[in-house]
């Protein structure tokens, strides 16, 4: 007796399970499948791009995807889940585990020592992107062109204009580290963001090895130093601090957050696309970056990305003359200097704000 | 006789141990070895050390923090009666089980500068600037993490303290000492050894955090996790995040051990015993105002918005939509949960990354609980000597940096036949491993008190070994098991970490969509609508456990 109404007690049980399993499998699709399975499918007509989180949310995904779509039937999927440097490493770490399936990566040049030391892209030149002849040399600072130029821009910083008011601003790097800016910058980690960096990299611009020196005296005046853009700009927004290391077109997006510079300066920032070794499209990838080169999509980016075109005969919009600010002595480091000395650079700022 | 049941629990250990071997201990020692020579160098640096400090700082603040909450709040739940207690006594360990990227959104909302506690204060106190700066120092990392630990604190010291023997406290009242004296000589005492344990297990989870940290302070704070993170993922220098991890890893060893040695139980204690008088905590009229009372009642406000402040806050920001003039009620996040449409934010549609959540959830467990049940049957039963080492080495992924461990995973299987590299696999077999040992330690305080008699007594009674399993032992550990089964699922829920390692496009989870929706700036609410998911379905878990658990102390 006692057995029966075990065995019913058990079948029951297990009769539930599978039917929770069985709805499951249901709801889920073919997505239960193994998502190997899957991948392979889906390879043959899907072109994935690896980009950089904001390019997505705010950026011409959504138009470029639909276009290139359009133009060739070919399906795009963007992966956007963090920075320029999260997306190389998801590159690496999927490379290294047996195999990504990104074929496009779109990131910011200063990532280009990085990527080169893991032979991660195929050099491109301009017979496989023909709209490469119309970026200016200047922004094409990697002579093998590993990572297209597509959009540019200027690192600087921006305040909250009814935080500050003009007068109060400092006007030069020393002013920086002055009493009444205690605990009034956001500034971003160079290790995983690529605006940290481009600031990081600012500095070393204008004191050389001695940025340890004036890093530790700008420290009393950081409140935080955050991962990424978006978390330091969030806190921005949300006036946790006046001022923030951002884009010098800020104010194209809001009139309230002004930027400015210090003794004119400010850090250019290349953002560009590249095909990934071992893609399955690699003709489809080149066609992908030369688009972005477009005129058409070109013309898109400063309103949906606050950043400068980088195909020179690009239109720019009429409100840009009054809103888009361009440095009179842009700062950049020779891409040759940071391939050196970029690891050395960030152990030594480590070295200065972690624990401090 | 002695001889054949060391062999018997010898070779019930074998397929666990070839388990961890094979998933835990081969990927991890292969990524170590890269580190091991970096190991000196590394300690020789003043930063490193720095950092190392600083880990502990903060784990010792953290843990005495976690004290200060918990302890009173175990008091509470001991000595009075209120309505909801049992509803209280279940939901206080959610917190517990929720991915840090949650606590850590739930912080930011609740007390940053335009938080709800600062405009609160704000508007209530007329105030121009807000009072409370909380955010970006020490002080919110402690905070978060005795969010996170007071309830396994306050849990612990409760199921101990409702297992005291009332006698000894009535003899001393009986005596003639006051209820002080009572409390620091006698009860505190017995009480001391499951504090112990539990401020052990709290100070390897606070050593080990890293995301709280990584959001609540800012890159100037890092702990020895966030270094590994950093080496690895911005640095892509693995050897030099294998050699911390080793660093690491001694350390946490070190604190196991010393938990183990404490008697380590986590789980309730299902005991029958006569339980002490309660007092109901509401009581009516003129004892309500008592100063012990008062104190009582703003003890209550402090940890009611501590703990449910941030989780409060999740939930209403979750049917908050930001647009460019402002905050306005809608489902949008809800309804960003549920779609089936790719989403590049995440890399997989959202609606996946739940279902992936849950399936990873069943399978972890599915692999656990039998794993769980025989390490418990094994280490308990086993009469060797070094019997706590081998305990301790067995709880070792409690102790590990789970980021060097997907890390780890990544690396091993890449080539068949065991290609799990990329596949769900790797990140079924890497949440077993993290969540079966808490399977072991729901399990073995119930094993070592059951009494052997019983099953001897089936033996002599003409029952088969197994059948003396299946109706003396199983009963008795179910419970335990089920226990072991719903916080291993809802562990597994809430695994950041590792998983953030190991998804690629089709195995990204809940947790690992609201970390990479937090880095963008858009859909605050999706990512406070998945939290709230996770919220509810752990929860849910937790109720099922207490009624389940219950049913099974009530006997059959």
């Amino acid at each position: 007796m006692r057995n029966t109404n075990l065995i019913l007690r058990a079948a029951t049980g297990v009769a539930l399970l599978g039917i929770g399993i069985l709805v499951l499998v249901l709801v889920s699709g073919p997505a239960a499948l193994p998502i190997v399975v899957q991948a392979q499918a889906e390879e043959g007509d899907t072109l994935y791009v690896y980009v950089y989180s904001s390019f997505v949310e705010w950026g011409p995904a959504a138009f470029v995807e639909q276009e290139f779509e359009r133009r060739t039937g070919v399906d795009v999927q963007f992966v956007a889940t963090g920075a320029s440097r999260e997306m190389l490493a998801r590159l690496l770490t999927e490379r290294d585990a047996g195999g990504t399936p990104a074929d496009v990566f779109m990131g910011e040049l200063n990532d280009v020592p990085k990527a080169k030391q893991f032979d991660l892209f195929e050099p491109l030149s301009v017979e496989d992107v023909p709209n490469l002849q119309f970026v200016p040399r200047e922004l094409q600072v990697d002579p093998e062109n590993t990572l297209i130029p597509y959009e540019h821009g200027f690192i600087t910083l921006v305040y909250d204009t009814q935080a500050l008011s003009a007068e109060e601003l400092p006007r030069a790097f020393p002013d920086l580290l002055d009493g009444r800016f205690r605990e009034a910058l956001l500034v971003q980690d160079p290790r995983t963001s690529s605006v940290g960096h481009a600031f990081l990299f600012w500095t070393i611009y204008n004191f050389g090895e001695l940025f340890p020196q004036y890093w530790e005296r700008l420290l009393p005046n950081v409140l935080s130093v955050f991962p990424g853009w978006s978390a330091a700009y969030e806190a921005f927004q949300a006036g946790e601090a006046p001022i923030v290391v951002s884009f010098s077109t800020d104010a194209c997006f809001d009139e309230r957050y002004q930027p400015f510079f210090l003794e004119g300066q400010a850090y250019r920032t290349v953002f560009g696309a590249g095909v990934v070794k071992g893609t399955d499209n690699p003709s489809l990838a080149r066609e992908f970056i030369d688009f972005l080169l477009s005129l058409e999509v070109q013309e898109k980016l400063p309103t949906t990305e606050f950043m400068f075109p980088a195909n020179a005969q690009a239109e720019l919009p009429e409100e840009w003359q009054r809103c888009a600010k361009v440095p009179p002595a842009p700062a950049v480091l020779p891409l040759s200097a940071v391939a050196e000395n970029d690891d050395r650079w960030l152990q030594l700022w480590a070295e200065t704000v972690v624990g401090r | 006789m002695n001889l054949r049941r060391t062999a018997f629990y010898a070779a019930l250990l074998g397929a666990p141990l070839a388990f961890l071997g094979l998933f835990f201990y081969y990927p991890l020692l292969s990524v170590l070895r890269e580190g091991l020579p970096l190991v000196p160098d590394a300690l020789a640096r003043p930063y490193v050390r720095r950092v190392l400090l600083f880990t502990v700082e903060q784990a010792l603040w953290s843990t005495l923090a976690s004290v200060a909450l918990g302890f009173p709040l175990a008091y509470l739940l001991t000595r009075y009666e209120f309505p909801g207690k049992r509803w209280v006594k279940s939901l206080v360990m959610v917190p517990f089980v929720l991915p840090a990227i949650t606590v850590a959104l739930g912080f930011i909302l609740l007390w940053g500068r335009n938080g709800y506690v600062n405009q609160m204060l704000m508007a209530l106190l007329g105030l121009e600037e807000p009072p409370i700066k909380l955010l970006y120092s020490l002080g919110a990392i402690v905070l978060a993490h005795a969010f996170y630990n007071a309830p396994l604190i306050a849990r612990v010291v409760n199921a101990a303290w409702e297992g005291l023997d009332p006698q000894y406290e009535e003899s001393a009242r009986a005596l003639g000492a006051p209820p002080s004296r009572v409390f620091w000589t006698v009860t505190l005492p017995q009480l001391l050894p499951s504090l112990m344990s539990a401020m052990t297990l709290v100070f390897i989870f606070t050593f080990l955090s890293f995301p709280i940290v990584l959001t609540l302070g800012g890159a100037r704070f890092s702990t020895l996790e966030v270094e590994i993170y950093t080496q690895a993922k911005a640095l892509f220098n693995r050897p030099q995040a294998a050699a911390l991890a080793l660093v690491g890893l001694g350390f946490s060893l070190l604190f196991v051990y010393a938990y183990l040695k404490l008697g380590g139980v986590f789980a309730r204690e299902l005991t029958l015993q006569r339980r002490a008088r309660t007092r109901p905590l509401f009581p009516s009229g003129r004892e309500a105002l008592r100063p012990h009372r008062l104190m009582i009642w703003a003890f209550l406000v402090v940890s009611a918005l501590l703990l449910a402040g941030p989780l409060l806050a999740v939930l209403v920001d979750s049917f908050l939509v930001s647009t460019p003039e402002g905050k306005r009620l809608g489902l949008e996040g809800y309804r960003f949960l549920l779609r089936r449409q790719y989403e590049p934010r995440i890399g997989d549609p959202p609606l996946q990354a739940v279902l992936n959540s849950l399936r990873f959830g069943l399978g972890a467990v599915a692999i656990a609980l039998p794993v769980g049940l025989a390490v418990a049957f094994g280490v308990t039963r086993l009469r060797v000597p070094g019997r706590r080492l081998l305990d301790a080495l067995l709880m070792a992924p409690i102790a590990t940096s789970s980021v060097i461990l997907g890390l780890a995973l990544l690396q091993a299987y890449r080539q068949p036949p065991l290609a799990l590299s990329g596949t769900a696999w790797a990140v079924i077999v890497a949440h077993a491993v993290i969540v079966y040992p808490f399977v072991v330690r729901a399990v073995a305080p119930l094993l070592l008190r059951l009494d052997r008699s019983l099953v001897e007594a089936a033996r002599s009674l003409g029952a088969s070994r197994l059948r003396a399993f299946w109706d003396v032992e199983r009963p008795w550990l179910v419970p335990g098991l089920v226990v072991g089964a719903l916080f291993a699922f809802a562990l597994s829920l809430g695994e950041t970490s590792a998983t953030l390692m190991l998804a690629r496009p089709g195995l990204k989870t809940m947790p690992v969509a609201v970390y990479e929706l937090l880095s963008g700036r858009r859909g605050l609410e999706a990512a406070s609508a998945l939290s709230v998911g996770m919220i509810a379905i752990s929860a849910l878990a937790f109720l099922a456990l207490e009624r389940l658990g219950e049913r099974g102390l009530r006997g059959r």
